[in-house]
């Protein structure tokens, strides 16, 4: 049988250690490695094309428990990776069958590459979170009205819930949307994300906000984000990071 | 180099007004993991064809995550047509579903307050007559 190993791509940076960065366990403990070609380098382990071909990586993607294994790891990689330079995290599960294939694909992106890590380089991303405080549930028991009318009061209530909420809703997008330009202001760059299940996010709150922005090292981002909060009440505001650069270290925005 | 070389470090804190325990941050949570590592990033074809959003993953949530606005629409995930923050046709809150259960749980919920009108208007005219 042949090889059944193959190259799994953390990140692309600059002055990787492999030394250092050493300190830091791959996917499944495996030492982390660092493929270096035209002044870039490519953070590297081996894995099982078992579990990590295209067979494996169909069936273990399905699954939730190994899903976040993988994902945590490679973000905990990457965010080694960054304390040595700039620093492009590859989307989960990038995997080639050797080094060569690897610094095949460094040739190939490499003036993108170069411009995406100089695009991030001395800054680093942070999540910005809003949520749309809930409104009181009201109405829940029928009242013990009778008597004529009653059914017409009824609607009515009904009525004036459904218009609170939507009143609700569009002040709350309204103040997500004044914060997310406020913000930008500070930021070398903002995105705006997929807002996530209230499900996953375990926030009692509807998220009307999910942002990431790219921020100079330097900029006490946190800060600017806790002082600006109070001009909106209705929000609740989350603000994460630093995190590598995920969602700016991207080629297609050339 | 610049000041790139400052480690990526986690420090997560929530501003505005606490909402109770749940309001308390994760240090990173997996959605937001998952929003950057699946979705984000450098995007280049390895030698493994793996096409992260043509697979079938078990679990609607991840789906939710990497799948687009108006694809999920395509597939019936619609979550905030029944938030009722962010759409009137949804009313109450609850675990409103996103395949079509949470119409179903909103369908349910109205029967049951029709049933209990019809039950309070038939004890007001037994009263009556």
């Amino acid at each position: 049988m042949a090889d059944r190993t193959g190259r799994y791509l953390y990140a692309i940076g600059r002055g990787i250690d492999e030394e250092e960065i050493a300190g830091t366990p791959g996917l499944r403990a495996a030492p982390l490695r660092v493929v270096e070609h035209r002044g870039l380098a490519a953070v590297v382990s081996d894995v099982d094309l078992d579990e990590f071909g295209e067979g494996g990586l169909r069936r273990n993607l399905e699954d939730l428990q190994w899903l976040e294994d993988v994902a945590r790891t490679h973000d905990a990689v990457v965010r080694a990776a960054t304390a040595f330079g700039p620093t492009a995290p590859l989307r989960l599960a990038t995997v080639c069958f050797d080094d060569d294939q690897v610094r095949s694909r460094m040739d190939q992106w490499h003036a993108p590459l170069v411009r995406a890590l100089d695009r991030v380089d001395g800054r680093v991303e942070f999540s910005v979170k809003a949520y749309a405080a809930q409104p009181e549930p009201a109405g829940q028991a029928a009242p013990a009205a009778t008597g004529p009318g009653a059914g017409a009061a009824y609607l009515q209530r009904r009525k004036e819930e459904t218009l609170r909420r939507e009143m609700a809703g569009q002040d709350a997008a309204r103040d997500a949307e004044e914060l997310y330009t406020v913000l930008a202001e500070h930021a070398v760059a903002g995105r705006r994300l997929q807002p996530q299940d209230p499900r996953l996010t375990r926030h009692e709150g509807t998220m009307v906000l999910n942002a990431a922005y790219l921020v100079d090292a330097d900029e006490p981002f946190a800060d600017t984000v806790d002082g600006a909060v109070d001009r909106w009440p209705g929000l609740q505001v989350e603000v994460n990071g630093p995190w590598p650069p995920y969602s700016f270290a991207t080629l297609e925005e050339q | 180099m610049s000041e790139s070389g400052r480690p990526v470090t986690q420090t997560p804190r929530t501003i505005g007004v606490p909402r109770g325990a749940s309001a308390a941050p994760q240090p990173a949570s997996l959605a937001d993991v998952l929003d950057r590592v699946l979705d984000k990033g450098i995007v280049i074809a390895g030698d493994i064809k793996v096409n992260l959003l043509d697979i079938e993953l078990l679990t609607i949530k991840i789906r939710l995550l990497v799948a687009s606005v108006d694809k999920a629409k395509e597939m019936g995930i619609d979550w905030w047509q029944h938030d009722p923050m962010l759409s009137s046709r949804a009313q109450g809150g609850g675990d409103s579903g996103q395949d079509g259960s949470g119409g179903e749980q909103d369908r349910r919920s109205l029967e049951q307050e029709n049933q209990e009108l019809r039950a309070r208007i038939e004890a007001l005219e037994a009263g009556r007559g």
